[in-house]
């Protein structure tokens, strides 16, 4: 194997070693799967979890909304990473063991829950209360008027700031290595003492970039099309 | 009940690994004051940068950072700072790798929301206060800025809270955060009371913020 | 003959906490009438209307839609609600749906139309009001007039026994108001029972075959429109609409 002389030719064998790139990718690509898994999951249920606890908010009753209120106060107070550590090292001391990936999705869950309660339920509340009168006026119940009249407007208000916290949340999936989750960073980072070269380090990353920059744009593009009223 | 009890609140061990937890939490506090300020300035010149700059590629470069490292999971960020440094031969040291990561990170963030305050304080602000001589920077200083950060007080305070919680990744290249030590801890007892110790420490520190944080988000509308 | 009675109100009181809105309010309206109601801010006329289908509950009292007990513990508010119609100040049109949407989304949730039966009725309650050809457009493309009678359409796509209005032209531009009026009087034609708190005495005079004049919470005075506005009884009522009139 030839030695590089220069500075640069330096630089790109250490970080960008077309050889260990090659070796690793598969197990990079197949950790990538694992991430884009684990985001779906999250996403879905974390939104429907947030959304049923905004619309049980709504019922106007203490006993409903007080144990909400404190559930989106603890899961948006709690670093991810801890929680990550109490589903994965505590639980299994009381019998309840769980995957790494099980682990991952709950807290991750439970976080966007929170986070989309409160969005969903500040777009509830910022409703013009016209609204539900006229819905419930024409004698819908209180269920009818939230799902075909309150909620769609909600989520007009909501969805900007929930596709925001929604990114940054699934950001959060790279925790899953801390665990042990063969994601792409877990893979990258074992891969890279291994064979003794950040490469694969380098690569991981430029992969999470590939990932999140088109949802990102794509979350961009679809808020402003799809979530304007016509005028 | 009792199993909760035994493995998760189990008080002797509370007592026992209390002073450890709290120097871990020392540290979660001395890293969050180094790091949060060092997020708003460059967020805060970021942002001046973006709204002021007269040249387009300046502004071009500068909205390519923020979109990257909003794009950047900070734990990758992290540990492709702290590992892959060492190859280029220099020996980063932890606290440096950690600045610099969450630097990259956070300013990002702080500029989102101080570009927002910015934008929305009316010009005729900055017109009324040239007409009376004032120059660029003391415009900047007495008039724009401080409308723009009253308006995103909450954003501001929110992404504060976002960066204390993100120093848990700081336990990841084995600073001794209260994470980190809560994990030592209940390797050596056996028994996993020290996290949950550790969660209900950083709900002490953070719930009473996050509920000052709704409280003002409410009493705006 | 004497029409039958379509809503009655026996000894209304409506207080928040302490202060009293409502005290002892009695008014009965009998089928095809159009009654207006006026009377001057706070004198608890929209709180006696919003009674009428249960938007406020009232502390006391009374409320009889077409034999059906409002306040009993047994009436299934929801179903009744069918039967009333209300229109908003605000008009309250759903800016998510459009207009066609706006009128069918009761006619197929509540009343369990399929989606063509509501749509032909929907068209039909849209023609009454001249806004057929707007079906497509959504509530943010029109003029505020346009929406109320919309809202109106909304209200009257379900066949309801009685409709309310609560100031239905007070958030309207002045040279919108003639549009939704007519609106309302060509419903009074078609033989609509209807109960309209106003602002405007002109509609009330000549439209209405029943003149209420409310203040301070109590029905003052009530009778035929040349009464109230000609020739009224009571000082406050004379106060009231000397102002409206020149000359008495």
């Amino acid at each position: 194997m030839d030695v590089p002389r220069s500075g640069l030719e330096n630089f790109i064998f250490t970080f960008f070693n077309a050889e260990v790139a090659q070796k690793y990718l598969p197990d990079l690509l197949q950790g990538l799967v694992i991430t884009a898994a684990l985001s779906v999951c999250i996403t879905l249920s974390g939104v429907l979890i947030g959304l049923l606890l905004a619309m049980v908010r709504s019922s106007g009753k203490r006993w409903a909304s007080v144990p909400v209120v404190m559930f989106a106060d603890v899961f948006r107070a709690l670093p991810p990473l801890v929680l990550l550590m109490v589903f994965f090292f505590a639980f299994p001391f009381i019998n309840l063991s769980m995957s790494a990936f099980t682990a991952t999705c709950l807290a991750l869950s439970l976080v966007l829950a929170a986070y989309a309660e409160e969005s969903i339920w500040a777009g509830l509340r910022s409703l013009p209360v016209g609204q539900r009168e006229a819905a419930r006026s024409c004698g819908m119940t209180a269920l009818q008027a939230l799902v075909y009249v309150q909620i769609p407007q909600a989520l007009r208000v909501a969805v900007p700031p929930l596709t925001n916290r929604v990114i940054s949340v699934i950001k959060n999936t790279a925790l899953g290595s801390v665990i042990a989750l063969s994601e792409v960073l877990n893979i990258a980072h074992s891969a890279t003492s291994n064979s003794g070269n950040p490469t694969p380090l380098v690569l991981g990353a430029a992969l999470y970039l590939l990932f999140f920059i088109p949802i990102i744009a794509l979350a961009r593009w679809w808020l402003e099309t799809t979530w304007q009223y016509k005028r | 009940m009792q199993d909760i009890l035994d493995n998760f609140f189990n008080w002797d061990v509370f007592v026992q690994v209390f002073p450890f937890l709290l120097k871990g939490l020392w540290t979660t506090l001395w890293l969050s004051a180094l790091v949060i300020p060092i997020g708003l300035l460059s967020g805060l010149l970021l942002a001046l940068w973006i709204t002021h700059t007269r040249s387009r590629t300046g502004c071009w470069i500068a909205n390519v950072y923020v979109d990257f490292f909003r794009a950047f999971p900070p734990l990758v960020l992290l540990i492709l700072i702290y590992f892959g440094i060492p190859f280029t031969g220099w020996e980063i040291p932890k606290v440096m790798a950690v600045c610099v990561g969450f630097m990259l990170n956070n300013s990002s963030y702080f500029c989102e929301v101080f570009r927002a305050g910015i934008e929305a304080v009316p010009k005729g602000q900055t017109e009324a206060a040239r007409s009376t001589g004032l120059t660029q920077w003391q415009t900047l200083a007495h008039v724009v800025i401080p409308q723009a950060t009253r308006k995103v007080l909450p954003d501001l305070m929110g992404n504060c809270i976002e960066v204390v919680k993100l120093t848990t990744i700081a336990s990841v290249v084995a600073m001794p955060e209260l994470l980190r030590v809560a994990r030592d801890a209940q390797s050596l007892v056996y028994n996993p009371s020290p996290i949950i110790l550790a969660a209900l420490m950083y709900l002490a520190l953070l719930w009473p913020l996050v509920r000052w944080i709704s409280v003002m988000e409410a009493r705006r509308k | 003959m004497n029409p039958a009675t379509i809503l009655e109100i026996v000894g209304l009181e409506k207080s928040y906490g302490s202060t009293p809105v409502l005290r002892d309010v009695n008014l009965r309206v009998r089928q095809g009438e159009l009654v207006s109601v006026i009377g001057p801010s706070g004198s608890g006329k929209s709180t006696m209307l919003r009674c009428c289908n249960l938007l406020e509950v009232p502390s006391k009292g009374q409320i009889v839609i077409d034999g059906v007990d409002l306040m009993h513990p047994n009436t299934n508010v929801n179903h009744v609600r069918q039967r009333i119609g209300m229109v908003f100040q605000q008009f309250n049109l759903y800016p998510h749906l459009n207009v066609l949407g706006n009128v069918t989304l009761a006619l197929r949730k509540v009343q369990g139309k399929s989606k063509e039966e509501a749509q032909v009725l929907a068209m039909q309650a849209l023609e009454s009001v001249g806004l057929a050809h707007k079906a497509n457009s959504y509530p943010g493309e029109l003029s505020g007039g346009q929406q109320q009678r919309v809202a109106i359409a909304r209200a009257v796509a379900l066949k309801p026994q009685v409709m309310l209005f609560d100031e239905p032209t007070s958030a309207l531009d002045p040279e919108l108001v003639g549009s939704v009026l007519n609106a309302m009087r060509a419903l009074r034609e078609s033989g609509m029972t209807m109960l309209v708190v106003t602002h405007e005495m002109a509609f009330a005079r000549a439209a209405s075959d029943k003149v209420v004049f409310m203040d301070d919470g109590y029905v003052v005075e009530e009778g035929a429109p040349e009464q109230v506005f000609g020739n009224p009884i009571h000082a406050r009522t004379r106060q009231f609409v000397s102002r409206f009139t020149e000359g008495g």
